[in-house]
């Protein structure tokens, strides 16, 4: 039994302390880019002012005027909000069609939408800029970004929010049949309040991928839709000048979806693997 | 209305918007792959305007392939930097998904810590990682090195064993915008960002093995090691081969770290060769275009068989 005895020593104390150190070591590019957004810039690269240094709010207070940091965050909020409202609504009826009146070629139907989803961005993007810059004349606007990004997720939002309806009992669809409900009652009254949970997920998760879009959302504006990648990518080089700054800006723009993602880590594994792992 | 027109009626908006996106601008980079059409071109003002009349045939792809030699740097750099997360990120994500699966201390807060990077949009992580934890004068990577050789320097004043380290050179800073090592830096940022998606999916699967198969191996004597690979292993390769799938799609058309990274100088991949093309020759930009689709497709085939198996049940 000595064996065991090992091992249990092995596993209630080294194995836990390994756990640590790696989310630790994973977690710390996080903790270092919000400890450097409390420093001055000139703290910032100086070795001697590593861990202990005099916290500053001067980089948030500064974030208008250095980076004109929340027209970029408006532009986000607003596509985002607006693409996910969207997707959902376009999702939601094409879900419920698929999960409870499935057709022969319902299967075919879910698959190809999520090929669309492996298209390579780089190969339409001329034909983006030529279309929406010649001849639709959207190009830089919040309506072309929040269409566009409703279609690159429409994909994802559909296939989650069909492996959640389909875990509703059919007979209580059926019965609300037999009792004459409309469609619309059906899914108001029916299939949204049980699929609640999966619904708010799916609409969380759409969310956090909109935001975090970093192709389209780039080459598709200049200035008037310009999100916080753009904002971001922009900056790309400071040259050490200005880590505070960015640092803050940076934080500014991932903050709140980091803290977003943790509340729907067990729902992101359905959405990312298209129900096939659960 | 019949009990099949109104399922399709409600589908229609999905479907129309999707093939609409699908087909429009990816029926343009086909059509466009064919024929000879620049932006800029004094001498022939003709190839500025798509026209049929400027049809090419196959003489795009015959460029991009033959005459152009970043399509195979670029080609070859896409699959370098893809294999190389993949593997990092397998590899990484079944040895820290196999650590955690246990109940300890502070194992929510474990789990909430690793999972972060994912959630950082890729801008910010590029940035982040390359200004200041990799830049070789002001970032971690130059402060690290800088401490070592200054360590070093003050032990070579000990007696005796100053003499040993007297003989240790100074160490070099690794500057990761170079052109040698600028898919490294990728392929460390991106993994770093894609290791705890691995890592939620292997747990995940994880929580779902055969408990008592496992307590069974466990009374007779079985090793961990030989458990791992004999249980854990076959249990897993499902959720393995689609982490390897989805993350080859997603990063053969990764971008904005390799744009952030170096700008591409000499670390293309296909997708930034594409928007390199098309800043004047849109004909060879949709020919490389119209490969990549090709190439992610092969990918796609066998991803989308794995997910439609397990679709309906």
């Amino acid at each position: 039994m000595s064996a065991v005895g090992q091992s249990t020593k092995f596993s209630t104390v080294f194995l836990p302390v390994l756990a640590w150190l790696v989310a630790l070591v994973f977690f710390f590019p996080i903790f270092w880019m919000v400890l450097t957004s409390f420093k001055t810039d000139a703290d910032a690269v100086k070795p001697e002012f590593l861990f202990m240094f005099t916290p500053t709010l001067e980089n948030y207070m500064n974030m208008t005027d250095n980076y004109d940091y929340w027209r970029f965050a408006v532009n986000s909020v607003i596509t985002t909000v607006f693409a996910t409202v969207f997707t959902l609504f376009v999702g939601v009826p094409s879900a419920y069609a698929m999960a409870f009146n499935p057709g022969r070629h319902t299967k075919d139907i879910l698959m190809w939408m999520l090929s669309t989803k492996m298209l390579p961005a780089a190969a339409v993007l001329y034909p983006m800029t030529f279309l929406t810059k010649n001849f639709l004349n959207l190009f830089d606007t919040h309506f072309l970004i929040i269409l566009v990004l409703s279609l690159i997720n429409l994909p994802i939002v559909i296939w989650m929010l069909f492996t959640y309806f389909k875990e509703i009992p059919k007979e209580i669809i059926e019965a609300a049949k037999m009792d004459g409900v409309s469609v619309w009652a059906e899914i108001k009254d029916i299939v949204l309040p049980l699929a609640w949970g999966g619904l708010a997920s799916t609409a969380l998760l759409c969310f956090i991928f909109c935001w975090n879009e970093a192709y389209w959302t780039v080459r598709l504006t200049t200035t008037d839709a310009a999100t916080l990648s753009k904002l971001i990518e922009g900056n790309r080089a400071p040259e050490g000048l200005f880590f505070g700054r960015l640092s803050a800006v940076s934080t500014a723009a991932v903050g709140p979806i980091v803290v977003l993602g943790w509340f729907c880590q067990k729902q992101l594994v359905r959405g990312l693997t298209f129900g096939a792992v659960k | 209305m019949s009990s099949r027109a109104l399922p399709r009626l409600l589908q229609a908006p999905a479907v129309v918007l999707l093939l609409a996106w699908m087909l429009v601008p990816l029926g343009m980079t086909l059509f466009f792959s064919f024929i000879r059409y620049v932006l800029n071109n004094l001498r022939r003002p003709e190839w500025t305007t798509p026209s049929i009349e400027n049809w090419r045939g196959f003489g795009n792809y015959e460029y991009v392939l033959y005459k152009a030699k970043d399509f195979w740097l670029a080609a070859q750099n896409s699959l370098i930097i893809v294999g190389s997360i993949i593997f990092v990120t397998v590899i990484l994500g079944l040895a820290i998904a196999v650590l955690i699966n246990r109940t300890f201390p502070g194992r929510g807060i474990v789990r909430v810590l690793l999972i972060s990077p994912f959630f950082v949009m890729p801008a910010v992580n590029a940035v982040l990682w390359i200004n200041m934890i990799l830049d070789p004068v002001l970032g971690l990577n130059g402060l690290a090195v800088e401490g070592l050789n200054a360590m070093a320097a003050s032990l070579r004043d000990v007696p005796l064993l100053g003499h040993f380290f007297s003989l240790w050179p100074e160490i070099e800073p690794v500057s990761f915008r170079a052109t040698q090592t600028a898919a490294l830096a990728v392929i460390i940022m991106v993994s770093w960002q894609w290791t705890p998606f691995a890592v939620l999916i292997f747990m995940t699967s994880l929580q779902s093995e055969d408990q008592q198969q496992k307590e069974a191996a466990i009374l007779d004597g079985v090793g961990a090691w030989a458990q791992f690979r004999y249980l854990t292993i076959p249990h897993l390769a499902r959720p393995i081969a689609i982490v390897v799938m989805i993350q080859a799609i997603f990063h053969l058309s990764l971008y904005a770290e390799i744009e952030i990274v170096s700008r591409g100088n000499g670390n293309k991949n296909l997708p930034y060769l594409i928007g390199e093309f098309a800043s004047n020759n849109i004909g060879a930009a949709s020919a490389t275009g119209i490969l990549a689709v090709i190439m992610a497709n092969i990918v796609a085939i066998f991803l989308l068989r794995i997910v439609g198996k397990s679709l309906m049940d």
